[in-house]
């Protein structure tokens, strides 16, 4: 990653904001990319509707099926992209199916060439296959479900973090005017709200329920055998 | 091959807040679609915060009539209207009690005025009782998981407690401290940072103290006693014996202590961190004795392993083994080494082979 790819500095240029703020509570299906051109856009509203959605599960699944925690993040990204990429082409009937076959397919790759071969023993893999349990409804549709997600990420935050977007996303304070009332730089400002929004992202989208870690779909990848 | 995704996460925020500022110009929509473009990973990863960030606006919710300024403390949400079950407000009963006594007296400027220093007295022992309540508020609350389950607790500092196999955690909350009580079991704690208020875990009579860290805290059988400390710092502290000195932890610590005696191992984090490997349901042995093996698939199956031969303990082990598979072990373990299994009720004994008997 480069960082000169980072944003350039603002210019104080009155075009009009490409991407307005909804200024009222959002209805339950997000509205964002509805002002977009077509094209990508359109594979856009797809994502965030039909796989992003389902960013608990395949999280909860990737902690049960691989032992290194800390790479789930790697992972999860990986997924996303080759999903992403696969929908450009042709949009799967079943996103729900196809984001976790594509995780599957992704951590099995991952154990070949890692090739664990001391003794690795773990369950079957063909349990793999069974996701029954992961069935649940889309969280667009369940409100009340959504805003105590949030509410619950909004607390996670740090103090001043958590102050700064409960201003600019509630309130809808500009972030100068945020900068000005609680006697910080905007530069300080606009940090806090990236690191928000980061962690809102993770909360939101991710968060691990209690009992998560072990149900009927154990986990059972690592069985590999050395190719023969 | 993959770049790694909390860089991109990291960039894709700041365009984010960037474009959030305000006075977003046509040049830097351009460079940001161009960003945009540049890989599919910074797309996903764009497209994923901002889905966030737009529903996090829903919270408006909760400020419904509610003044401008005020900001709801963490957890206040469970008291918001949305989630009815709203308790009646003290002001409310002092501000009735005040128009009952200037309408019922005879004497009305007397009454008035006692009604208004009586309310107003009201109010003040309400008001101070309120906030001797929050001075001296403890929050409390209690966990246990199944044999062979865990369970991820979300604690309201924003710390969280990663739940082992049968495994008892108490917690009591205060504005000088946050306790918690390793009844049994093991659990890892990712601490929230608060350095006014210590992070405390009790257990076996020992205070592992943290202000910031991930650590992990088991009670084994025997009144044995593990520390792994995988990030920061931490303070180990006896309690039965307040005179003995701190033993301070740092990052790939493994302390023991079994028998009153203190072993401390240094190791790389990542070593350490395999020692935790159980939060993803695993085992990871190197070179590892059978005796702590087996201990280790014990902590998690109804059927306890048993090694009856005192001869096999020194064993050494190696490999990733899931912990709710140990009839897998078990059968790996009789395939390399001189041991074989017998099923006894609900116990699984090993017992060095004898020679000349292969394994089938």
């Amino acid at each position: 990653m480069r960082r000169d790819a980072a944003p350039i500095d603002k210019q104080r240029d009155e075009t009009e904001h490409p991407f307005p703020h909804p200024r009222d509570v959002l209805d339950n299906v997000p509205r964002l990319f509805q002002d977009r051109p077509m094209g990508e856009s359109v594979v856009d509203t797809w994502f965030v509707r039909e796989v992003l959605a389902h960013e608990q599960a395949l999280t909860r699944f990737l902690h049960r099926n691989w032992r290194d925690h800390d790479e789930v993040g790697d992972l999860r990204q990986e997924i996303y992209v080759r999903v992403y990429e696969a929908a450009m082409r042709q949009p799967p009937d079943s996103p729900k199916s196809f984001l976790f076959a594509t995780a599957r397919n992704l951590l099995a790759d991952r154990v070949r060439r890692q090739r664990i071969v001391s003794i690795t023993a773990v369950g079957d893999l063909e349990q793999l296959n069974v996701l029954q349990d992961e069935l649940e409804p889309s969280r667009w549709l369940g409100g009340r479900e959504a805003l105590t997600r949030l509410a619950r990420a909004l607390d996670r935050l740090p103090d001043r973090c958590r102050e700064v977007v409960w201003l600019r996303r509630v309130e809808d304070l500009p972030q100068k005017e945020i900068a000005r009332r609680l006697g910080i730089s905007e530069k300080t400002v606009e940090k806090h709200i990236a690191k928000g929004s980061r962690m809102m992202a993770d909360h939101f989208h991710g968060e691990l329920e209690a009992g998560a870690m072990r149900d009927k779909t154990r986990g059972a990848l690592a069985r590999i055998r050395k190719p023969t | 091959m993959t770049d790694d995704h909390r860089e991109i996460e990291r960039i894709a925020s700041m365009w984010l807040a960037r474009r959030d500022a305000g006075g977003w110009s046509e040049r830097q929509q351009i460079a940001l679609d161009a960003w945009l473009g540049e890989a599919v990973a910074h797309r996903v990863a764009f497209l994923r915060l901002e889905a966030a960030w737009e529903e996090a606006a829903r919270l408006k919710t909760f400020a419904a009539g509610d003044t401008g300024g005020h900001i709801p403390a963490r957890g206040e949400w469970a008291r918001s209207p949305y989630f009815a079950s709203s308790t009646g407000s003290d002001d409310v009963v002092a501000g009735r009690g005040r128009i009952r006594h200037t309408t019922a007296s005879p004497h009305r400027h007397w009454s008035l005025f006692a009604g208004i220093a009586a309310s107003l007295l009201v109010v003040i022992v309400i008001a101070g009782g309120l906030a001797w309540r929050d001075y001296t508020h403890v929050e409390r609350d209690a966990w246990r998981t199944l044999l062979g389950a865990q369970q991820v607790v979300q604690l309201p500092d924003g710390s969280t407690a990663t739940l082992g196999s049968d495994t008892g955690l108490r917690m009591s909350f205060s504005r000088s401290e946050r306790d918690l009580d390793l009844a049994q079991g093991e659990a890892f704690f990712d601490v929230a940072h608060d350095a006014a208020r210590p992070f405390v875990v009790q257990a076996e009579g020992y205070r592992v103290t943290a202000v910031g860290t991930r650590f992990d805290v088991r009670r084994a059988p025997d009144e044995k006693l593990r520390v792994v400390v995988t990030r920061g710092l931490v303070r180990l502290q006896s309690m039965r014996d307040p005179e003995e000195a701190a033993t301070m932890l740092p990052a790939g610590s493994i302390a023991t202590i079994a028998g009153g005696n203190l072993l401390v191992q240094h190791l790389a984090v990542d070593e350490a961190r395999e020692r935790l490997s159980w939060r993803g349901g695993y085992a990871v042995f190197h070179g590892t004795p059978l005796a702590d093996a087996v201990e280790e698939f014990n902590r998690y199956n109804p059927h306890k392993i048993v090694i009856a031969d005192p001869s096999l303990d020194a064993l050494r082990v190696g490999g990733h083994f899931r912990l709710d598979n140990s009839a897998a072990f078990v059968r790996l373990v009789q395939a390399v080494f001189p041991v074989q299994a017998e099923q006894r009720g609900d116990r699984i004994v090993l017992l060095r082979r004898a020679a000349g008997k292969a394994a089938d």
